[in-house]
């Protein structure tokens, strides 16, 4: 190694002084003199000589570049002086190390050891072998001379398509082994086409080692570099786009990170800090992992001076959870560090950052532990000019939606009832999940003359995000997804917002590719022109009775999707794995300022077996239950579902289970979080009157019970277990209903069982008028709610509810019932 | 001194015109054109061309002439020919009516256009070869890939003007 750097060096002396570059001559030389002492092999070069031959060669380099541009370069005439006295220096004092001790260099314990050197060292010899290969091995080729030969692959690709197809049709045993052959060679030929734009991520990352060093020498610490998973490949373009933001990820570990070493010694931490770049593929994505060991992010002062700064207010800042906080670092202007050095803490960074992974199609992601490091996560797509996209039909035209783009994919049935299409001041809406959508009509914006679609028409809708305005763009069909390579438009069309590149799809024909912000600012232009005509086209806007239930869709384990109301749902929190703590035999969390506690389904190992594997975050749907959070640990939190399928109640026997929701194509179980926490934390928690009131004999049908409940999906379950017992059931969607039903009907109910909170009249003022009643104020009522706090308890007792349970315990329930009403017979 | 030129001819109705041939990429007939909604009349849409993505630009409507009728069109292929050009790295079609040869035509034969011939097409012309068979119209490539870079309306204030 040193011979070849020795050798090298004597060249350059060689070359620069028959060319005339005196100055680069005289510093080669020096350089090659200093060297001089190392190459025989009797000294070790130390930090001083290595530093002073990286100043010399970057000089040089520096100098290379401003002759290649004929800029005179006074700089380096001034430089030379200093940089070979820097050199000699160096040189001297590494003799003047190698004459106390005469022995062999590398034997000697007494030289000291240069960490940072043996670090720089190995992974440059390696590197310098490959290069040497490489270079004999490789050629260099104009990226647009491979952008064209994958356009004609593409194309070739297609005309085997055809060749194959027609195959099919040919007798002749000879063309359909030839058209195979073909078939064989032309995917080969296209694998290895997409590999040449592929380079080793490992190309920028190995510069990484001299920036690491250099800084960690600047800012007196002492950090490592480590590169895993060098070889993985990415798109070079990509590659080009991800070199900056990485280099400064990097450096800010090296600045803000790790700590000098007397402060790691004092934390218990070993004194050299370490900075690791991992890069693996997953899931059809490059993740570069950016992992440090230094003091990681703290909360406190990053909510801190985000006060200072005024993005929170000081009541804001107490419910500020750890992750908001650490994406406190992506905002633009906010830097952590105490004063501003000239490595980082301008806070101009990590927005940069994360603009520009998002710009080419990534996502950042950051987890920290306060004392024990920082990991950011990079997930980049592997290559630019492929986007998964969704192809559509309209008009008879095929367009592509970008993915990114795309939320979700609506099918309005005509006749369902519930779900229309609904106008409004003359533009078409549709109620998403409570929301207002507002409708675009793809044909409508292509041929202003085409008809509106006409009631009971199945309607496709794709629900599409732009610029955080979200719309549903009606569509006549929604064909497929697929990889497409997008391609610039004819200038003939630029003048088309609502395109933004076109296509080639896999059958050889063209399609436009929409563009979604565009297609959002024809919606505002237009929206005018519809206002002014609404009164035209008066189509009468329709109740939607809605009697659908939200659930939250989740993963657990291998089995059917879970799934619980979306109700009962406080939040969704991701957790690392790392976060997780024990009490006991409880899994707990620190979630803002206390604690919370975790539940799982079935296994409650594989949280324990995540948490020492993996950084991997955890995701946590959170439920308050009388008035206190708990954390229920699901696999993956898939969607948000909203469906009017009823409950199947059958085959249900374990107690944390509803029932099941039979989709078209799937089961989907779902689950009381309640009945799940209580089983875990509570399982000798029992409402203490039903204890009472055993044995129990009475007559179901002999009762009817007014149930007041203003959400279908509880209206439905709580009536089916009714049902199923054998009581006669009336049900009324609120108090106000409910209470002219009272009316209406006098003393015929054995007992009315009454949500709390309802629109109109609620439980509570639903009681009072019962109980102000003449003809009722002796009806046992039972309060059912999921608001199951003292507070509420109390209420419900002072306005008259004889018994106040949590909703979805069937068991209970109708122990309760029973209970009232062989009380009331009793009275 | 004279100067000669080689042209790729092209009919459009009965007229016959030219493109100096170091713009042509090649001729083609009968590729699919997908239709592209919005877009300006002149652009008649896009074309597939061995990967590469031309526009299909209708020389008639950028002339203003009136659309092909089944009676004038004189060849018996149904195929839409177009000429393939290459303006600043960009594609586009030419759809024309019939293909002629390529020829060679001096300067000395070379005239303005007359200034009767409407301003529509006019624009467009560098001027008339007047060879001994046909008047041949020379067009001017660079002043048609200005006009359908331009914005879409320009035409049509043209035509309503």
């Amino acid at each position: 190694m040193i011979d070849e750097l020795y050798r090298d060096i004597h060249s350059l002396k060689g070359t620069s002084y028959l060319f005339g570059f005196e100055l680069m001559g005289q510093i080669a030389h020096a350089m090659e003199s200093s060297l001089e002492l190392v190459r025989e092999g009797t000294h070790v070069p130390n930090r001083t000589l290595i530093s002073a031959l990286f100043n010399a060669s970057e000089a040089l380099e520096l100098d290379l570049e401003c002759t290649k541009i004929r800029l005179p370069n006074h700089q380096l005439s001034e430089l030379t002086p200093s940089l070979v006295s820097g050199l000699v220096a160096a040189a001297g004092e590494l003799q003047a190390l190698a004459s106390t001790v005469s022995a062999p260099a590398g034997s000697d314990p007494s030289v000291p050891q240069d960490p940072a050197l043996a670090v720089i060292e190995k992974p440059e010899i390696r590197l310098a072998k490959e290069k040497e290969v490489e270079a004999l091995a490789s050629i260099r080729v104009p990226v647009s001379l491979l952008d064209k030969l994958m356009t004609l692959m593409g194309e070739m690709v297609l005309v085997r398509n055809q060749v194959l197809q027609y195959s099919n049709n040919v007798e002749s045993l000879d063309f359909q082994t030839l058209s195979q052959r073909l078939n064989v060679v032309t995917s080969e030929i296209q694998g290895e086409m997409m590999k040449t734009r592929m380079q080793p991520i490992g190309n920028i990352t190995s510069k990484f080692h001299r920036v690491v060093r250099d800084l960690g020498q600047e800012l007196s610490k002492n950090i490592t570099f480590v590169m895993e998973g060098g070889e993985t490949e990415l798109d070079k373009s990509l590659l080009e786009a991800i070199k900056d933001p990485l280099t400064h990820i990097v450096r800010n570990s090296c600045d803000h990170g790790i700590e000098i070493p007397e402060v790691r010694k004092k934390a218990g931490k070993p004194e050299g800090g370490s900075i690791v770049i991992r890069s693996f593929h997953e899931g059809g994505q490059v993740v570069i992992e950016i992992v440090d060991d230094g003091k990681g992010l703290n909360r406190d002062a990053l909510v801190a001076k985000a006060v200072e700064k005024g993005i929170f207010t000081d009541a804001q800042a107490k419910n500020v959870s750890e992750k908001d906080a650490f994406n406190l670092i992506f905002a633009p202007g906010f830097s952590t560090a105490a004063k501003v050095t000239n490595v980082s803490g301008r806070g101009v960074g990590m927005d940069v950052v994360r603009t520009n992974i998002e710009k080419i199609g990534g996502s950042v992601a950051l987890s920290s532990r306060l004392g024990k490091g920082t990991t950011i996560r990079l997930k980049i797509p592997l290559t630019l000019a492929i986007v998964p996209a969704l192809i559509v039909n309209s008009a008879g035209n095929r367009f592509a939606i970008p993915q990114v783009k795309l939320v979700e994919l609506l099918r309005v049935e005509g006749n369902s009832g519930s779900h229309q299409i609904e106008t409004m001041q003359g533009v078409q809406v549709f109620r998403l999940r409570g929301e207002i959508l507002p409708l675009l009509d793809l044909n409508r914006i292509l041929d202003e003359n085409h008809p509106v679609a006409s009631d009971g028409q199945v309607v496709n809708i794709a629900v599409l995000n732009a610029d955080n305005f979200s719309f549903g763009l009606i569509l006549d069909e929604i064909l497929d997804t697929a990889d497409i390579v997008v391609k610039p438009l004819s200038r003939a069309l630029k003048s088309l917002n609502i395109y933004s590149g076109a296509t080639i799809l896999g059958d050889g024909s063209v399609a436009l590719i929409l563009d979604v912000l565009g297609l959002a600012k024809v919606a505002r232009i237009t929206e005018e022109t519809h206002a002014s005509n609404a009164t035209g086209r008066s189509k009468e806007i329709q109740s939607v009775h809605s009697e659908s239930q939200d659930f939250l869709v989740f993963k657990i384990g291998s089995g059917p999707k879970h799934a619980m109301p979306l109700g009962f749902v406080h939040r969704l929190e991701e957790f690392p794995a790392s976060q997780i703590d024990r009490t006991g035999h409880n899994r707990v969390v620190r979630y803002r300022d206390s604690i919370l506690p975790l539940v799982t389904f079935g296994a409650a190992e594989r949280i324990d077996s995540l948490a020492e594997s993996h950084d991997e975050p955890v995701s946590i749907v959170v439920v308050e239950r009388a008035g206190v959070l708990y954390g229920i640990q699901v696999d993956e939190v898939l969607d948000i579902l909203a469906t009017s399928v009823s409950l199947d109640r059958t085959l249900v026997q374990d107690g944390c289970i509803v029932g099941n929701l039979v989709m078209p194509d799937e089961l989907i179980i779902v689950v009381d979080p309640f009945e799940l926490i209580r089983s875990v934390f509570h399982a000798d928690e029992k409402p203490a009157s039903v204890k009472s009131v055993s044995p129990i004999h009475i007559d179901p049908s002999a009762h009817e019970i007014l149930l007041v409940e203003d959400t279908a999906f509880f209206r439905r379950v709580v009536k089916d277990v009714l049902d199923r017992a054998g009581y006669r059931v009336t049900v009324a969607g609120d108090g106000l209903e409910a209470s002219e039903l009272l009316r209406a009907t006098g003393p015929r109910f054995s007992l009315i069982i009454s949500d709390i909170e309802m629109p109109k009249m609620n439980g509570f003022e639903f009681a009072t008028f019962v109980r102000a009643s003449a003809e009722h104020s002796q009806t046992p009522m039972m309060g059912l709610s999921s608001r199951f706090d003292q507070k509420y308890i109390q209420e419900a007792k002072r306005v008259g509810f004889d018994l106040y349970l949590e909703k979805m315990r069937p068991e209970v329930l109708l122990q309760s019932v029973a209970g009232l009403i062989q009380n009331r017979k009793a009275a | 001194m004279s100067h000669v030129k080689q042209l790729t001819t092209f009919f459009i109705g009965k007229d016959l015109y030219g493109i100096e041939v170091s713009w042509v990429q090649e001729v083609t007939g009968n590729l699919p054109i997908v239709k592209v909604p919005l877009a300006p009349a002149h652009v008649r849409g896009l074309i597939n061309l061995r990967g590469q993505i031309a526009a299909a630009i209708g020389l008639r409507q950028l002339f203003g002439l009136a659309e092909r009728s089944l009676e004038t069109s004189s060849s018996t292929s149904s195929g839409q020919m177009s000429v393939v050009c290459k303006f600043d790295g960009n594609l586009v079609a030419l759809l024309v009516d019939e293909i002629g040869d390529v020829m060679e035509v001096s300067s000395d034969i070379f005239e303005a256009p007359p200034k009767t011939v409407p301003p529509m097409v006019r624009r467009f012309l560098g001027g008339v070869y007047k060879t001994e068979s046909a008047l041949l119209s020379l067009i001017d490539v660079e002043r048609v890939s200005e006009e359908i870079s331009n914005v879409a309306n320009q035409t049509e204030n043209i035509n309503a003007s």
